[in-house]
């Protein structure tokens, strides 16, 4: 059963995938000041959802592993940080590629990027953290991690803020400010992506899981 | 029973510290480390003519976090190391009297790191301290302070139960600290300017994050030291 809904899953999303890039390109208009360039925004919005959910899903994950200790919830809140981390990279690389034509600058100190970056570097502490065999010690710790690490995002958010922010603001309490068609490309990407991530997540435990069984298998026949 | 808590806090305390003044090579080494680090940090930036003076809270916070770094691993790795962390364990029988005694232990250290290093860098980066408020810049120090060896004392309770440690502690400790970090230099260059109502906000994050970091690790402690 689980195996037909996951064929069925990526079945959706080699169609959807494509069709998604046909909205991006073909439907949403192409923004008057900033050109084709600003095409980035569709995948970098979503790569950034996708980076915050998987970050969420690694606290919670975090919580109930230090609360029930199985094996399966690590392996969510690992394989979730790692899919995050991808995300969190594509945000990172696809959001200079629009700044320097737009801001004339790669990087700024901005409060989004700043807690990106952050957020990026945690996740990589996380994965350091339970790289390199697993023992419950290492579990544990990276449990601890990930719920230290996620209420320290808003601290950082807040204080990078507080330091000043050029970054568009693309939510505000007057609603989504974009042209109607962008902002189906937009929801478009993040279906698509939201599409993705639950995709990848199960298959990335499997392998987890399937590492972890030929390491211990491994333990068992070599001396 | 809360009288008790706190002493046996306290003893333990007590024991940490005489035991790092007892074993005054570490202090020494560690101050050396700073010292050397302050100097060249001025030596560096004086050499490209930067107005040293302007940079100082920066280069100060940033010599304090590297530091601190090593500081702040040695609050377990003595314990790790003889093997005496069970027996502190049944000793003190919460693990919550551990992780404050430790996290005190540190922080004194820390302050007594900074007392050295701060005025050797304000002499070297020739700042002036014309408009300097002094209890402000006091206390800046001190709440960016707490709240590294509040953090440190939680990661170095998990690091030195892991092998490689030493470069993992680190890695887990700075990304954590980017709020501290914002807070403590703006609050140290208001401070160092006289401009203290400026940044005041600034030390209320700088209250909120050691708050935020000593209560959640306090909660978590005790699945640092488990089994």
């Amino acid at each position: 059963m689980r195996q037909r809904i996951w064929q069925l899953l990526s079945a959706i999303l080699i169609v959807l995938l494509p069709v998604n890039l046909y909205i991006i390109f073909f439907y949403a208009p192409v923004e008057r000041t900033m050109g084709i360039v600003q095409k980035v925004f569709y995948y970098h919005v979503a790569s950034a959802w996708i980076g915050l959910l998987a970050f969420c899903v690694v606290f919670a994950a975090s919580i109930a592993y230090l609360w029930k200790r199985s094996e399966g919830v690590n392996l969510l809140a690992l394989a979730s940080a790692e899919i995050g981390t991808v995300f969190i990279s594509g945000t990172l690389l696809t959001g200079p590629l629009w700044a320097y034509p737009i801001w004339n600058t790669w990087w700024t100190w901005d409060p989004r990027l700043t807690t990106t970056l952050v957020l990026w570097f945690m996740y990589v502490a996380y994965m350091v953290l339970q790289s390199g065999g697993e023992t419950e010690a290492k579990k544990r710790f990276a449990a601890i991690y990930g719920i230290v690490a996620f209420v320290n995002v808003p601290l950082v958010f807040f204080s990078a803020r507080w330091w000043r922010s050029i970054h568009p603001i693309l939510v505000s309490s007057e609603g989504v400010a974009l042209d109607a068609r962008m902002k189906v490309a937009l929801f478009a990407s993040l279906g698509v992506f939201s599409l993705l991530y639950i995709y990848l997540l199960p298959l990335r435990m499997k392998s987890l899981e399937l590492k972890a069984r030929v390491r211990q298998l491994k333990s068992e026949v070599l001396p | 029973m809360i009288p008790r808590f706190w002493n046996k806090v306290f003893l333990i305390y007590r024991k940490d510290l005489k035991d790092e003044i007892q074993t005054f090579g570490q202090l020494i080494g560690t101050l050396v480390f700073g010292v050397m680090l302050v100097f060249i940090f001025s030596y560096a930036l004086q050499l490209v003519n930067l107005e040293v003076s302007r940079v100082f809270p920066a280069a100060l916070w940033v010599s304090v976090y590297f530091s601190a770094s090593l500081i702040l691993q040695r609050a377990f790795s003595k314990e790790a190391e003889e093997g005496t962390l069970d027996a502190l364990l049944l000793a003190s029988g919460d693990r919550g009297i551990l992780f404050l005694a430790k996290f005190f232990c540190s922080l004194s250290i820390l302050l007594i790191f900074e007392i050295v290093v701060v005025p050797l860098m304000w002499a070297f980066m020739g700042v002036s301290g014309q408009n300097l408020q002094l209890g402000y810049f006091a206390m800046s120090l001190f709440l960016g302070s707490w709240g590294l060896a509040a953090i440190g004392t939680l990661l170095n309770g998990m690091t030195v139960q892991l092998p490689g440690s030493r470069l993992l502690f680190p890695l887990l400790l700075f990304p954590l600290l980017i709020p501290l970090l914002m807070g403590a230099i703006l609050t140290s260059q208001g401070a160092l300017l006289g401009e203290v109502q400026s940044v005041m906000g600034w030390f209320y994050l700088l209250l909120m994050f050691d708050l935020t970091f000593t209560v959640v690790p306090l909660l978590l402690f005790d699945y640092v030291l488990e089994g």
